[in-house]
């Protein structure tokens, strides 16, 4: 289920597993030896009230692993195009920061996280801005009244699929859950696109798997990606149109504003006259739970 | 004396309240609290052995970490995570399960306005579904001062624009009114009912005392509908049976 409040967050619910993605953009100074290019950086917080063995402070090996994979599948396949980001070479580029908060450990915290992530990036909107001053060597950065706000360019979905696998019984899994991810004797993350590219491939120790198992692996994740990518894509097309229909009632004149109320919350009747147009929208995303029969011997 | 709120409240208007309880799987008990467009989420885990370093451990712990929407934690958390504590400390009945901790962690989902009374209610509301025992619920509002002087103007539940904008402002927390079954009434003390006595004050900005005055008058009454809505709400949703963890 992927859920938008507003412009660049987003909320998924996996099954038990709930992420929350924020996605925030400032003007900064890029690298030197990167003039033209943006920033995208990936912080995840594995925040206590998710899992009690989370520890608040630095992030743990998980938390750094996940922020990893994320990062890998966003940056290094170009998902998010950073050259689009740069104002103006050398002084003024967009770094766009992703902030992934773990509400809920159910288990799977990695493909639930890059989904938020690529949610919360496809409603993202940065400020317009425009070259000014006397040389033309100063940004200004024009307010989302003034001028609408732009999309991020992002060329494909790289989504993340883990499998589990259990040696003992040959089985195995897609999509752990949290007491499957106890019990199992190895894991392995495969972050594909729509298109049938692999991305990145994180398998770190556990059991070892043949190759025939691997293969097996990466043919199931091509199909899922295929239909999460549409299910994200379904979530932001009624988030967009949503957010279009709200901008047209958005405007002035107190009196007389849409009375609809949107929420699906118990709330109390505390007499008010103005309701402010709150949208919600929901894809359901089934929690995959198959098994598939593994042929270790021979 | 009326004023023009950007949303077209009135001045004693708060804004659409919305709660829901057990919404995570994984914590004892969690809440989630919005004031309009601000929206908190609440999650207790607890009681857990053991206490901190220099807590005493002839009564309950409770810890609380705040995580903001994004950034680093900073100096204005840590002040939240104090008062929150300090609060929540004076509404648990510390000596049940002593040499324990109970956490509360806070999330912010979204920042519009009184943040920290939002923050309040969504932790009091998320201890209810963890089952630890209180004496009495604490419900908090947050009023600002549009005017000062003799045409003093109080307004409830400002948005983070009318913050900014206001000269001063309160977040207020009460204990939530008693509806006693006794004969003899609700408790009180030194002959003042329970419900008038004031658990938590942080104002920011200056204000008069008349103000400062009129603010708790406006959040008292306000706090009454509060507690109503947190009775209906708690009433409707019986908590479901305790999760291992």
């Amino acid at each position: 289920m992927v859920t938008y409040r507003e412009d660049g967050s987003s909320e998924v619910q996996l099954g038990q597993t709930r992420v929350m993605g924020i996605v925030t953009a400032q003007l900064v100074q890029p690298y030197r030896d990167r003039p033209k290019e943006g920033m995208l950086s990936i912080f995840t917080e594995f925040s206590p009230m998710a899992d009690p063995s989370f520890e608040p402070g630095r992030p743990g090996e998980l938390a750094v692993e996940l922020g990893r994979i994320i990062d890998r599948g966003l940056r290094e396949s170009r998902a998010v195009d950073t050259e689009s980001l740069c104002i103006l070479a050398g002084k003024f580029v967009w770094a766009v920061r992703i902030d992934i908060h773990i509400l809920d450990n159910g288990g799977n915290l990695v493909d639930a996280a890059n989904i938020a992530a690529l949610a919360a990036l496809l409603t993202f909107r940065r400020p317009e801005c425009s070259l000014g001053g006397e040389d033309g060597q100063e940004v200004i950065v024009h307010p989302p009244e003034i001028r609408e706000p732009l999309p991020l360019m992002v060329h494909h979905l790289p989504i993340a699929i883990t499998f589990g696998f259990f040696s003992n019984e040959s089985i195995l899994l897609i999509d752990p859950t949290h007491n499957e991810e106890a019990v199992m004797n190895g894991r392995m993350t495969t972050t594909v696109n729509a298109n049938g590219d692999i991305c990145a491939i994180q398998k770190g120790g556990g059991e070892g798997v043949p190759q025939r198992v691997i293969m097996q692996c990466l043919q199931l994740a091509t199909s899922k990606a295929a239909s999460i990518t549409k299910q994200i894509k379904d979530a932001v097309e009624a988030f967009n149109t949503e957010r279009a229909l709200r901008k047209i009632k958005r405007h002035p004149t107190s009196t007389g504003v849409d009375v609809r109320e949107k929420q699906n919350q118990y709330t109390c009747n505390i007499p008010v006259s103005l309701e402010h147009f709150k949208s919600k929208t929901e894809v359901v995303i089934t929690r995959t739970r198959k098994h598939y029969p593994l042929n270790m011997a021979a | 004396m009326e004023v023009d709120r950007e949303d077209g409240r009135s001045q004693n208007q708060l804004r659409p309240l919305a709660c829901s309880r057990n919404i995570l799987h994984r914590a004892h008990g969690s809440a989630s609290w919005s004031q309009g467009d601000t929206k908190v989420l609440a999650a207790v885990y607890g009681p857990k052995a053991g206490t901190k370093k220099n807590e005493n451990p002839e009564k309950a712990c409770i810890e609380v970490i705040w995580k903001p929407k994004t950034g680093q934690i900073g100096k204005l958390e840590k002040e939240y995570e104090m008062i929150l504590k300090r609060t929540l400390q004076s509404i648990c009945i510390l000596t049940v399960n002593p040499n324990t901790t109970t956490s509360v962690m806070i999330q912010v989902v979204n920042d519009d306005g009184a943040l920290l009374p939002s923050a309040i209610n969504a932790a009091c509301m998320a201890l209810v579904d963890a089952g630890i025992p209180m004496r009495h619920l604490a419900v908090s509002i947050s009023c600002c001062v549009a005017r000062s002087g003799v045409s003093g103007l109080v307004i409830l539940d400002p948005t983070k624009l009318e913050e900014q904008k206001m000269k001063a402002f309160a977040y207020l927390v009460f204990p939530n009114s008693v509806h006693s079954v006794l004969p003899e009434g609700s408790p009180s003390v030194q002959g003042e009912p329970i419900e008038n006595g004031i658990i938590t004050s942080v104002t920011h900005g200056t204000m008069s005392v008349d103000d400062y005055f009129y603010c708790l008058e406006r959040g008292r009454a306000a706090s009454t509908k509060l507690s109503d809505f947190l009775r209906r709400n708690l009433q409707q949703q019986p908590t479901n049976s305790s999760k291992a963890g």
